[in-house]
């Protein structure tokens, strides 16, 4: 067994251009998702909402190097985090390329082909994005109800 | 239907296809036991086996979860086949260059390699010199297959699960992209993938600049160092475990990368700046078969 070139498909290059965006969910399919069967009432702040359980729907953001990232978090009648849902994420790159001539290598091979844009690409491999950001956002959410949410 | 949400320290996206009646609940699931092996197997969870393993004195036996020993039993495996390539005792070097955190690990010998966790009966696990695990290179593929294992119980027709980039798929061939490691915005086509799964180890989103050079949490153990390397490494093989810690061995072992892709029935493909090649079984097809 050795190794051998490996061709890609032929129109298989797509370029994401500098932005894309995924959508999940909006913000009615994300509240039906984590409680479902709840209704909701705006809670006086923009993206927060009291159930009709007691618990709160809150849509927050947080902004990674190259992404940001739209999601909810719905919180227990007794404070505590029922659910994480991932609304919509949408990632852009004003990415300074190192090495532009090795990039040329991926190009050049799809001559006669159509690079397609495409804004719902799935099923990237290689693609370790970290969620550090979201922890430290729902975090920040869990401050926010404490001191300005719970028991009203 | 589709969801993501932050898991396993990046964000894990299933999309499954079947009946309405069974989806909410079998990705409910899926989620659920992929939260299971993190909670088992998280390095920064003081109550995951791998933080009692690591806290645990020479000689002192250990019980884990029957899921965490057989991870370690493949790690171990591997590491034999490897020569020591694969090796899940290097997270001394990871915490040295701050690619994890520091832990109470006084007595930590440093000379502590895979053929110092000794795994016993009944699941449990004993250091003979103390060292320091990280199941980082292989816990996300395990946690894939777990998730992929439920959508299957419940019924699920086609579904595929991808954990940051580590991803596996059932029922209908799935179309598999692959970044640049040079340009993120640039998609390149892999293939299509049936019944496999595809893991990708390149440094392009975890990586650290010191100087002028780029190092990654990737560890050469026979130097014992960060290494630093322009490229990328997919491997396909038949699960997601074999898939995420066999891109490792095709990295940091390429010589011996083909003997042992042979025997574990998968293919690699890297791209670097001498281009692109392939070895293997031939996972990844042209097109797509429809069933």
């Amino acid at each position: 067994m050795r190794w051998s070139p490996f061709l890609a498909a032929p129109a298989a290059i797509v370029s994401t251009v500098p932005a894309s965006a995924t959508v999940y969910l909006t913000t009615a399919q994300a509240q039906h998702a984590i409680f479902p069967g709840a209704s909701f009432t705006s809670a006086g702040q923009a993206g927060v909402w009291r159930t009709s359980n007691g618990g709160y729907f809150i849509v927050d953001q947080v902004f990674g190097k190259h992404e940001y990232i739209t999601y909810a978090v719905g919180i227990n009648p007794n404070g505590t985090v029922k659910q994480i849902e991932i609304m919509k994420y949408n990632e852009s790159y004003g990415y300074e390329v190192r090495n532009p001539a090795w990039r040329a290598q991926f190009v050049g091979k799809t001559a006669g082909s159509t690079l397609q844009l495409n804004s719902d690409i799935k099923n990237i491999s290689g693609a370790t994005l970290s969620s550090k950001h979201i922890t430290d956002g729902v975090k920040r959410v869990l401050q926010m109800y404490e001191s300005t949410l719970r028991g009203r | 239907m589709r969801r993501a949400r932050p898991l396993l320290g990046t964000l894990v996206d299933i999309a499954a296809e079947g009946t309405e009646d069974i989806l909410p609940a079998a990705i409910e699931a899926a989620f659920a036991s992929i939260e299971r092996i993190q909670k088992l197997m998280s390095f920064h969870d003081v109550h995951s086996d791998v933080s009692r393993i690591n806290e645990a004195e020479a000689g002192s036996a250990v019980d884990v979860d029957p899921h965490t020993y057989r991870v370690l039993e493949f790690a171990l495996e591997l590491s034999d086949v490897s020569a020591g390539a694969f090796d899940i005792t290097t997270a001394a070097v990871l915490v040295q260059h701050g690619f994890l955190p520091q832990i109470a690990s006084a007595q930590i010998s440093s000379d502590a390699t895979f053929r110092d966790l000794d795994l016993l009966s009944d699941h449990r696990v004993c250091w003979r010199r103390k060292g320091c695990i990280d199941l980082g290179g292989i816990a996300k593929g395990f946690a894939v297959d777990r998730a992929i294992a439920v959508l299957r119980a419940h019924g699920v027709a086609t579904a595929i699960v991808n954990a940051g980039g580590d991803l596996r798929c059932f029922g209908e061939a799935q179309p598999i992209h692959l970044r640049h490691p040079d340009d993120p915005t640039l998609l390149m086509g892999l293939g299509w993938l049936a019944d496999a799964a595809l893991a990708t180890s390149a440094g392009y989103f975890s990586g650290r600049d010191i100087g002028s050079r780029r190092i990654e949490p990737l560890v050469d153990p026979k130097r014992p160092c960060c290494i630093s390397w322009d490229g990328s490494v997919s491997v396909a093989a038949p699960d997601c475990m074999t898939a995420d810690a066999l891109t490792k061995v095709v990295r940091l072992a390429p010589d011996a990368a083909p003997d042992i892709l042979e025997r574990f029935n998968a293919q690699a493909v890297v791209i670097d700046k001498l281009g692109s090649r392939c070895c293997g079984q031939p996972w990844l097809l042209q097109e797509g078969i429809t069933k």
